[in-house]
């Protein structure tokens, strides 16, 4: 009943912190995350984005069970948020049964942008036998907004349309 | 020009240059009006909600689409019986086969100019989408079966039911039962028997491929499996019609 929820907070990052650093591969895994140099400087919504993520075993020993997945968070001020890949990517995660020491697992994370904003992208990686989670550098990237549906094309036939067709009514009525 | 086409071209031109056809069009040209004044009045839509925005406007012209080819295939059998002008063109030296497929091509042709009416309005509120061809080129194909089929139905309620107001009631019924997968939300679909319902109803399978196609971006060709369905229901309404119409003949 004494706790308040910053106990809850300090437990949990205890918890954490000894579940990252208590781990016996800890680090020997590292991940790179690059932008893919074809993206547009400045992109907007529907434009296509990429970037390559390089994930590498540092440790002495193989890594199995491999498990590496893209995170997309929208960061700008007032729309804090993690993303639903789902509408984004279809390429979300990639698995490999083992990756020897020294060994490397390069892939391309393809993305089409849905809604304007700014955005941050990480990779994440955790294998099998290791608890620590291992995080890519954050890419952050900013997504230029698109007229959706447009008035200047939707009001000409919202309205034209109709009025013809009821013009054409009119006259046959009239002449009926 | 033979028998067949003339009747095609009468009840074309009753559908479309006559006052009643042409308020068909207007309400039709309303509805589209305002679903694409309603968008624009919204700021809030990501470019996925345009995809969707087109999605919706497919489905909404097939469901149109079907409801005015029900109505007209009714009313071109039991409306012209309950007007009395049905006996005398089956006296007609024309072969009942070449009569129904008169009144058919009188169907096809108010579909493919309501198909014509709604392009303009999907243009207007996709062009900045996605999959935009390929969600009119999916109307057309999967539309058309579905559309024609409730029209070939209509002719079979109006054949075989003595008055056009019952046919009219079982059409409708039939038609709102199959639409339902424009209202029930996906998790409903998912039950075992909202799976069944799925496999054989044809507006399933046409809203399906629209789904697939414009909001998934998949492939027209990979569309087989819903084209099959929307074709079974077609070829099983074309030989329906014929049988009700041939019974209504002798």
């Amino acid at each position: 009943m004494g706790r308040t929820p910053t106990a809850f907070v300090a437990i949990a990052l205890v918890a954490l912190i000894g579940l990252t650093g208590g781990a016996p591969r800890a680090g020997t895994l590292a991940v790179d995350l690059t932008p893919a140099p074809g993206n547009p400087a400045s992109p907007r919504m529907g434009d296509q984005l990429s970037f390559h993520s390089v994930i590498r075993n540092n440790g002495p020993a193989a890594a199995d069970g491999l498990i590496a997945w893209l995170s997309l968070v929208r960061i700008d001020r007032g729309h804090e948020q993690p993303v639903d890949l789902e509408d984004w990517s279809a390429h979300k995660a990639v698995t490999a049964v083992a990756l020897p020491s020294g060994g490397t697992i390069e892939t391309d994370w393809p993305m089409r942008l849905i809604q304007d904003g700014i955005y941050r992208v990480i990779v994440s990686v955790i294998s099998r036998d290791g608890t620590a989670l291992t995080p890519s550098p954050p890419v952050d990237f900013s997504v230029r907004p698109k007229p959706v549906v447009e008035s200047r094309r939707v009001l000409p036939v919202a309205f034209g349309l109709p009025l013809v067709l009821g013009g054409v009514l009119l006259w046959r009525h009239r002449g009926a | 020009m033979s028998p067949a086409t003339l009747i095609t071209r009468k009840e074309a031109g009753d559908l479309l240059l006559s006052v009643r056809g042409l308020a068909w069009l207007l309400a039709v040209a309303a509805v589209l009006s305002a679903f694409g004044l309603l968008l624009v009045s919204n700021t809030e839509l990501s470019l996925l909600d345009n995809a969707q925005v087109v999605y919706d406007m497919v489905a909404i012209v097939t469901a149109l689409g079907s409801l005015l080819a029900l109505v007209i295939g009714i009313d071109t059998v039991g409306g012209e019986r309950e007007r009395g002008s049905l006996v005398p063109l089956l006296l007609t030296p024309v072969a009942r086969d070449g009569i129904l497929a008169g009144k058919l091509g009188g169907i096809a042709i108010a579909w493919a100019v309501m198909y014509a009416l709604a392009l303009p309005y999907l243009w207007a509120v996709g062009s900045t989408g996605q999959n935009l061809a390929m969600g009119m080129l999916t109307l057309g194909l999967l539309g058309t079966p579905v559309v024609l089929g409730f029209g070939f139905f209509g002719m079979a309620l109006g054949a075989g039911l003595s008055s056009t107001r019952p046919a009219l009631l079982a059409g409708l019924i039939a038609l709102m039962l199959s639409a339902s997968p424009l209202v029930l939300g996906p998790s409903l679909r998912q039950a075992a028997i909202g799976r069944a319902f799925d496999a054989v109803n044809p507006f399933s399978a046409a809203v399906n491929a629209y789904d697939a196609v414009i909001i998934d971006s998949q492939a027209v060709l990979a569309q087989a499996s819903h084209l099959a369905v929307a074709l079974g229901w077609f070829a099983l309404m074309l030989w329906l019609a014929r049988a009700s119409f041939r019974r209504l003949a002798r």
